[in-house]
């Protein structure tokens, strides 16, 4: 059976039982190596698929996954979710869009044709790992690997939707440990891109040694409160902790702390934030949500006062307004919503104001899936980086911690630099924030 | 789940290609997930996954494939894509599967292939809530959930083992959010263990519900935690994520094979205080991180880590065997059928002893009380660790002062281990889910409350 047919089997079931749905199906194909002391340590591939079904049937929604295929199998997903459905309560919002219409990405700019042979492939990884271990003073690379990942998604619903997307993912890192006396350290760093070509093992070496070595003599500096930047890394990963304030599931349940804040100021009047599905220069780039609606350029705090938040159909239907385009939802899981790629603008602050001083750079974060509550909004983090003023890097820092309140931070900015920078997940484009006055304990 | 005669042929292929060991992982595994939000079920979810894991070694290095579909063309295409580039002159199989049936020693009883239980589920559910708001009038909102999964997995080998087992888990769990107007705090408790349903026979919501309650208005009343080195009392049960942190990771052979743990060569030296006895034990009875084989097919086993400081043992995969010459321990695991079985931790935990929680808080001029805490990690190469206390006070004068709000402690393995000098005898163990090279597997951690002479707090204050 092709695809469509398997769809046609699943929503023929789901309309004969008097209910409406959508069904989303997953395929992928990847290829991971790693390397170690200059031979292939893993060779892993990979071809998956899965079929989630969302059933809506008098007012109640369930779902129910599957992994296997056949014609059996499709008809007891069916079953399983209908059963599902009957346990929950009603659900007014939530229904299946009358979106009826065939969609499908340009498999040109998510997932561009490229030759490259698997001995290419492994020659990279063995290349990379050998020439960072080849370096000064390391010790070994133990956490190294290529990947190359290509995805496709359907989804089709019960009103007519026909949508299609397929993207690859080529992915480098290596982290090199570096031993010198009783002192060590372990660094990395990463690269993606959509095609393997793209992807240069040579400026991952370079960046993996050098933030390496650079600290190695780290040391705590005494605790207290300090100016900190955060690099383009971390700063994308913690914004990405604390998105849930953006959520309009989290508001519907109740738990979101912005749920009330629509159109009050949250934020340094400099700062604007904007989720931008529609730059391809990122990895979240989107034409159309979980739903089948339209992406498009979302203002979430302008001048810093919070705009929207993010909605699907359902959230948006609880709040009386218009889907967002958000809704996000993965064969096992429930209608949510998710960002798609967040983009910070540029400021006005020049590079030499904004390492002016002293200031700490921050360059890792450690706990940060156990280190913070989104609801209230305080962390507490492990951390390194850099001492620094005016530019001039005083020492290496390590064994320190940073806390605070993420909320209360927004209203802390000092500075806002003006140039942008990608994360190397390519998932976030934000220019450097300079905080003031952050707790650090060393 | 996978015809025996397809499976023979498929190792029998892997063999031909010149593998010196061909392994097939089959696992089909069933779920259902309730969540309430308020008083109400917010959803119903289950699934099936289904797939077939192979694995070729050649020397140490692992070839590593998986896919959904079992027919025996697909599954020896992958075999020889994955050793295109290693083919060796064929070897001949020689050998016949004798299905070797386990004893099962964690045997549920409501398992979710029987019945699912929704209804009953959604009862406790429902209790909890009702329980954690009329603990007190400034809960805003509750979530639980309660989740099942019952997992069959098959493994055959090259060396002749076909064998299977089913493990059953359930896991429920409840947060309150406790507001006061500005702002908002959270608590949460949770249960589970290596079994059906029956589970709710050993639980209560009421405890459910009043614990989630009283742990959010305790961080709701929190000040910012005082920063900087001091002594540390650690509360029992998941308090012993501290070890898992510290030194679990660190004694696994997926990070001591490559010299990338600071343990890796430290066998028979003392790593820690004396006051310091930790076990890995795969076989406790029901307990949520037990197992009775191995993902790789071999008994699990009860694993002595460190007796009275001494490093005694690591836990050893069979390629960390191959790569380190020590004896397999049963603790090769995998999160499903899409990881290669990696060495990892089962039920974890600190062995207790004989000091008493007045003592230690005693002891102490100025410093923490982290009575529950939460999740962490480390960094095998370094040993540096973090992990968040999730309900703690500050101590000072040898007493109990008030409770504080967002603290992590940060340390080395090295170094936290030889500064735990006093363990208690309230000895607990609690669940958790660790993720590592092999995915997310539950693993419990435990303790009894100890105290850490000397940490780093990193709070806000």
């Amino acid at each position: 059976m092709t695809i469509s047919d398997q769809a046609n089997q699943v929503l023929g079931l789901v309309k004969a039982a008097g209910a409406s749905g959508d069904l989303i199906i997953d395929q992928g194909e990847s290829l991971s190596l790693k390397a170690s002391n200059g031979e292939l340590e893993e060779y892993k591939v990979s071809s998956s698929q899965i079929f989630g079904l969302r059933v809506i049937k008098d007012g109640k929604v369930g779902t129910a996954y599957s992994e296997a295929a056949d014609s059996d199998a499709l008809s007891s997903l069916v079953e399983q979710a209908l059963t599902n459905a009957s346990f929950t309560a009603i659900e007014v919002h939530e229904n299946i869009l009358a979106n009826e219409v065939n969609l499908k990405t340009d498999d040109s700019v998510l997932c561009p044709a490229e030759e490259v042979s698997i001995d290419d492939k492994v020659n990279f990884a063995l290349q990379m790992e050998s020439d960072l271990a080849a370096r000064d003073k390391v010790k070994n690379v133990p956490y190294n690997g290529v990947q190359d990942n290509t995805t496709q998604r359907h989804i089709f619903s019960s009103a007519g939707l026909s949508a299609y997307s397929k993207s690859r993912m080529c992915a480098a890192y290596a982290y090199a440990l570096i031993e010198q006396g009783d002192k060590n350290a372990m660094e990395g760093i990463g690269q993606a891109a959509r095609l393997f070509t793209a992807l240069n093992a040579n400026d991952i070496v370079d960046r993996a040694y050098t933030q390496t070595i650079d600290i190695l003599d780290g040391s705590p500096v005494p605790s207290g409160h300090y100016d900190v930047i955060f690099d383009e890394e971390v700063q994308a990963s913690l914004f990405g902790v604390f998105t849930m304030m953006f959520s309009g599931k989290s508001a519907k349940d109740g738990v979101n702390p912005m749920r009330e804040k629509l159109g009050e100021s949250i934020a340094d009047t400099r700062l604007n934030i904007t989720d931008q599905p529609l730059s391809a220069d990122g990895f979240g780039y989107q034409l159309f949500d979980a739903e089948g609606t339209a992406t498009q350029s979302t203002p979430l705090i302008v001048d810093g006062t919070l705009n929207t938040l993010i909605h699907n159909s359902a959230t948006a239907s609880f709040f009386d307004m218009k889907t967002t385009g958000h809704a996000a939802r993965g064969p096992k899981s429930t209608l949510g919503v998710g960002l798609h790629q967040l983009e910070i603008a540029a400021g006005s602050s020049s590079q030499a104001d904004l390492f002016s001083g002293k200031y700490l750079m921050l360059t890792d974060l450690t706990g940060m899936h156990s280190g913070a509550n989104a609801i209230s909004g305080d962390f507490s983090f492990g951390a390194s980086g850099f001492l620094y003023e005016d530019g001039q890097r005083l020492q290496p820092v390590r064994g320190i911690t940073v806390a605070g309140n993420f909320y209360d931070m927004l209203n802390k900015i000092a500075l806002i630099g003006d140039k942008q920078f990608w994360n190397w997940e390519r998932s976030a484009l934000m220019p450097h924030l300079r905080f003031a006055d952050l707790a650090i304990a060393g | 789940m996978l015809n025996h005669q397809t499976a023979q042929s498929v190792i029998d292929h892997g063999i031909s290609l010149g593998a010196d060991f061909a392994e097939l992982f089959v696992e089909r595994s069933q779920t259902n997930t309730i969540s309430t939000l308020s008083n109400q079920v917010q959803s119903v979810e289950s699934g099936i996954d289904f797939g077939i894991g192979l694995r070729l070694v050649y020397g140490t290095k692992v070839l590593y494939g998986y896919t959904n579909k079992p027919e025996g063309d697909e599954l020896k295409r992958i075999l020889s894509e994955l050793a295109a580039k290693d083919l060796r002159d064929p070897c001949v199989s020689a050998f016949n599967f004798d299905y070797r049936q386990i004893k099962d020693l964690h045997l549920a009883v409501r398992t979710l292939s029987n019945d699912s239980e929704v209804e009953s589920k959604v009862a406790y559910l429902l209790r909890a809530d009702l329980a954690a708001r009329a603990a007190s009038n400034m809960i805003s909102q509750t979530r639980g959930s309660c989740r099942q999964k019952e997992q069959h997995v098959e493994l055959f080998n090259s060396e002749g083992l076909h064998t299977g087992d089913t493990r059953n888990y359930i896991r429920t769990s409840l947060t309150s959010i406790a507001s006061d107007g500005s702002e908002q705090a959270t608590g949460s408790w949770n249960d589970g263990g290596l079994m059906g349903w029956e589970l709710e026979d050993d639980i209560s919501a009421e405890k459910t519900g009043t614990e989630a309650t009283r742990q959010a208005l305790v961080n709701l009343g929190a000040k910012p935690c005082p920063s900087g080195r001091m002594p540390v009392v650690i509360g029992n049960g998941f308090g012993g994520v501290i070890f898992h942190e510290a030194c679990g990771h660190l004694l696994e052979t997926t990070s001591v094979a490559k010299k990338a743990s600071v343990f890796h060569d430290q066998m028979g030296q003392m790593i820690a205080n004396t006051a310091v006895s930790a076990v890995d034990d795969g076989t406790m009875t029901k307990q949520w991180g037990s197992i009775n084989i191995d993902d790789e097919g071999l008994d699990t086993q009860r694993t002595q880590l460190i007796k009275d400081g001494k490093l005694t043992s690591f836990l050893v995969d069979k390629i960390g065997a191959e790569q380190t010459g020590f004896e397999r321990t049963g603790s090769g695991r995998r999160e499903s059928y899409k990881y290669a079985p990696a060495s990892r931790m089962r039920n974890t935990f600190i062995e207790p002893g004989d000091a008493g929680l007045e003592e230690m808080i005693g002891s102490i001029d100025k410093g923490i009380y982290a009575s529950h805490m939460g999740g962490g990690s480390v960094q095998p190469g370094t040993g540096e660790f973090n992990f968040a206390v999730t309900e703690g006070y500050y101590v000072e004068d040898g007493k109990i002062q008030y409770p504080i709000k967002a603290a992590t402690l940060i340390s080395t393995g090295p170094a936290v281990l030889k500064e735990i000098s006093m363990v208690g005898n309230d000895f607990s163990l609690a669940c958790g889910m660790c993720g590592s090279v092999s995915g997310a597997v539950p693993t419990s951690v435990g303790q009894a409350t100890l105290k850490v002479d000397d940490i780093l707090v990193g709070g806000n204050a």
